[in-house]
């Protein structure tokens, strides 16, 4: 009796320690308290990369907003997929943060179809923070100076012309993909690894006529005049190259592209702590520092209308590459 | 004239105080992470990229590039020591600065290391400064052919790295392009040997099984040796180096430090192919190859000599270029673009105190490296007279941070263990991890460059004799195998005599 008594008591304190606690932690996630300890971001590529360079510009602005601490966790790996396993795998509490970009999120679902994240079940979206587009560059001693020259210097060697890139279900390689699909041109693909620079190295060095890359990769040698610009695959003119015509004007509209990156959290993050985060990256990517460094680079920090629209966006991109990537058989069968 | 007033500019920058003081933050960092297994440059870089955003762009790009070239230099120190490769470019000093140490050699070992690195830093550093723009071009000539040929040449030449069985040495290469290979294929995106495991996703982490194999397995060998066996020497003598030693170091070290420079430029290649290829070399030209592998002072001096020069002059086609060759070099470029600005040859116009700055501050740091290298060579060689008991605990348990530090996942200290394992079976099998490790890291840029000079020539394999920097190294190669065949075939023959005479 005694001893049943003794447990029964051991058994109710454990309860109401428990649910105590459970109490306690649902208090620490009311969402008007949130942030109460420092968030982390997890950056999906190795420092000193597109996405680092931008989350990094993106830190002490939004640090500022939400008043809390930011800390960037860089897990790069599997062209991105290691560092989304592991921000899906995060508490849906607001406290982790996923970086992702186009390839990550809109590609890689298609290009790899067995991978255990599926980023739309998984995570919410929050916001785009950057666009960059992309330029068509070449060698100088290329013989082709516009587009149309190029479409005909193709056309007269189908399957002649080889075109870089930085990996087989690089964005790069795909928006190559599909102006050669808009234009009906027969071209070899030469796959790189380890970002765009050796990518870029072999167009310096003459070894391949042409390549689709990120503004940002390409600025330094337009500058010095070591590759030409052929096209920028925005719908408007970038201030740091006005002389470069988009593929609205050259008669592609259908190809306008950019590599974006933007927020997302674990599925299951409160709707308010959404809109709380959605504010913070609003600000953000409005800083005047932050806008004037990504211009620099050649990169946009925008912000989505809200998560819906990032969401809708998200939709519409998946897509647009899966349409590319089955039609180009950049994935493996 | 120009250079030298560049130079003098150069040096104004970097003998500010303030940039004095970074570079020898910079370098002392660096020695710290070389001596710490595991944690590597990239990942120190990367931990402090932020920090370095409210320094002036000088001091940032004069600290992390202290940090660069310190933790190729202090990587010898554990790799001698205790055969625990610090830095992956330190693995070759393994060979024979380990060997140095147990016969009580520890000292010279390291002292050996210390002066054929700040040798080697001092002219690349005016390499850098004198021919920086017209040897960046010449790396850009180089196309995938011409990789293709080059690393070719650079795996028959790791025969030469073994000092027992060819066979066993040509099975340990095959073995490491096997391992190599693991990892999702560029051209097709399909995942090979990934067991379905994401990390492995991007194949195994080099100082992962350097590790593995030489920092454990050789743990594993030393406990199996008798009790007696299993001390090091107490007695250490020679710390200094006496002039004939001296004369011995010189001559491996400029050849190192010129071959060194050379594979450094280009991409792909860096601190290891070049401290690898430096040994081989040396090997190769020795009268006595045999002492190789037994503690041969050349074998520590040329390889020191090589990744120090190669990781130098790895800033040439980043800084006249904006290339950058390797994963610390992206990082730079990073660290850059946060203060606005792009690697390139506008960056030499428009900010020439940044550049000639750094060229300066490297030369200083490979000065400060030396001052505070030097007087440790006496603490470290008394470190060995710690008890084995007591020394294999701290090793094992310094690899398993080390290896855990890389990328924060526990599944790479598994991976280390298991290759420890492998070194321990190997060591007993007498075949040598050297020429595996070298296979690792060559397969798969082999197979690559490979496949993608075809895909360039569209199929035909005549790119690989038309062009010319590429036929040169067949050509190389084509001597290469007829210099290991002979031997052996003259041995094979002696043994059949051998054997009817018995």
């Amino acid at each position: 009796m005694n001893r049943r008594h003794v447990l029964g008591t051991l058994l109710a304190t454990t309860c109401v320690i428990a649910f105590g606690s459970v109490g306690g932690a649902l208090a620490a996630e009311d969402p008007s308290k949130y942030p109460s300890q420092p968030i982390r971001v997890i950056v999906p590529f190795a420092p000193g990369g597109a996405s680092d360079f931008a989350m990094r510009l993106l830190q002490a602005p939004m640090s500022q907003a939400l008043g809390q601490q930011i800390v960037i966790e860089n897990r790069a790996g599997a062209a991105g997929n290691v560092g989304m396993d592991v921000a899906a795998r995060g508490a849906p509490d607001g406290y982790t943060l996923f970086f992702g970009n186009v390839g990550t999120v809109s590609i890689n679902p298609t290009l790899f179809p067995d991978m255990t994240v599926k980023p739309d079940k998984a995570f919410i979206p929050v916001s785009v923070a950057s666009e960059t587009p992309s330029v068509f560059i070449a060698n100088p001693k290329f013989p082709p100076n516009t587009i149309k020259e190029f479409v005909d210097y193709v056309k007269a060697r189908p399957g002649k012309v080889n075109f870089a890139s930085p990996g087989s279900g690089s964005v790069d390689r795909l928006e190559m993909e599909q102006f050669r699909k808009a234009a009906g041109l027969d071209m070899n693909h030469v796959p790189y690894k380890g970002g765009a620079g050796p990518a870029v190295a072999d167009i310096l060095g003459g070894h391949v006529e042409v390549m689709s890359v990120t503004l940002p990769s390409a600025m330094p040698h337009i500058k010095s005049g070591r590759v030409k610009v052929l096209a920028i695959t925005d719908s408007k003119r970038s201030p740091a190259l006005p002389d470069v015509p988009t593929v609205v004007e050259l008669g592609y509209p259908d190809i306008v592209t950019t590599s974006w990156q933007g927020f997302l959290v674990p599925t299951g993050t409160p709707k308010p702590i959404v809109d709380k985060l959605f504010q913070a990256i609003v600000k953000a990517t409005a800083d005047p520092t932050v806008k004037q460094r990504m211009l620099e680079g050649g990169v946009s920090a925008v912000a989505s209308q809200s998560p819906e629209a990032f969401k809708t966006f998200i939709g519409k991109e998946t897509a647009r590459w899966a349409k590319v990537i089955q039609e180009s058989g950049a994935k493996p069968d | 004239m120009d250079v030298l007033s560049n130079l003098a500019l150069g040096f104004s920058v970097a003998l500010e105080p303030i940039n004095l003081v970074y570079a020898f933050l910079g370098v002392l960092l660096g020695t710290a992470i070389g001596v710490l297994p595991g944690l590597g440059p990239v990942a120190t870089i990367s931990i402090l990229l932020p920090v370095t955003f409210t320094l002036q762009p000088q001091s940032a790009i004069i600290m992390l590039a202290g940090i660069y070239y310190g933790a190729a230099y202090g990587g010898s120190t554990t790799a001698i020591l205790v055969n625990l490769p610090g830095e992956s470019s330190s693995v070759v000093t393994t060979l024979d600065g380990y060997q140095m140490a147990r016969k009580g050699k520890a000292g010279l070992a390291l002292a050996t290391a210390a002066l054929s690195s700040f040798m080697a830093g001092t002219i690349a550093t005016f390499i850098i400064a004198f021919a920086a723009p017209a040897l960046a071009e010449f790396a850009l000539d180089f196309g995938p052919a011409d990789y293709f040929s080059l690393m070719v040449f650079g795996l028959v030449a790791a025969v030469i790295l073994a000092h027992g069985s060819v066979i066993k040495a040509i099975g340990m290469i095959l073995v490491g392009i096997l391992l190599g290979t693991m990892g999702i294929d560029v051209n097709s995106s399909l995942p090979r040997y990934t067991f379905g495991v994401p990390q492995f996703g991007d194949g195994i982490d080099f100082a992962v099984i350097a590790m593995g194999i030489f920092g454990i397995g050789e743990t594993i060998t030393n406990l199996g040796r008798g009790a007696e066996a299993r001390e090091y020497v107490k007695d250490y003598k020679g710390l200094w180096p006496k002039p004939h030693d001296l004369k011995e170091i010189v001559r491996p070290a400029l050849r190192g430090t010129f071959l060194g420079a050379a594979l450094g430029i280009l991409p792909g290649g860096g601190p290891v192919l070049a401290s690898f290829s430096a040994y081989a070399l040396e090997k190769r030209i020795s009268d006595e190859p045999e002492k190789f592998g037994k503690g041969a002072i050349e074998g520590v001096a040329a390889p020191e000599a090589a990744n120090n020069s190669a990781s130098q002059t790895a800033f040439i086609p980043l800084l006249t270029l904006g290339l950058p060759a390797s994963p610390v070099m992206a990082l730079m470029v990073g660290a850059l673009m946060m203060h606005g600005l792009y690697a390139g040859p506008q960056l030499i116009a428009e900010k020439p105190e940044l550049f000639w700055g750094l060229v300066a501050s490297m030369w200083i740091g490979n000065l400060l490296l030396v001052v505070l290298n030097l007087p440790l060579v006496g603490f470290w060689a008394k470190l060995l007279t710690v008890p084995y008991r007591l020394l294999y605990p701290s090793i094992l348990l310094i690899c398993c941070i080390g290896v855990y530090s890389i990328r924060n996942d526990a599944l790479d200290v598994i991976v280390a263990s298991v290759f420890g394992l492998v070194g321990y079976v190997l060591t007993r099998l007498q075949c040598e991890p050297a020429p595996l490790l070298l296979g690792f890291i060559l397969g798969p840029l082999i197979e690559e460059n490979l496949r993608r000079a075809l895909l360039i020539s569209h199929g035909s394999p005549a790119v690989f004799v038309e062009r010319p920097i590429s036929l040169v190294f067949l050509i190389l190669t084509a001597i290469v195998v007829l210099i290991l065949l002979l031997p052996a075939i003259r041995a094979g023959r002696e043994k059949v005599f051998a054997e009817d005479a018995g």
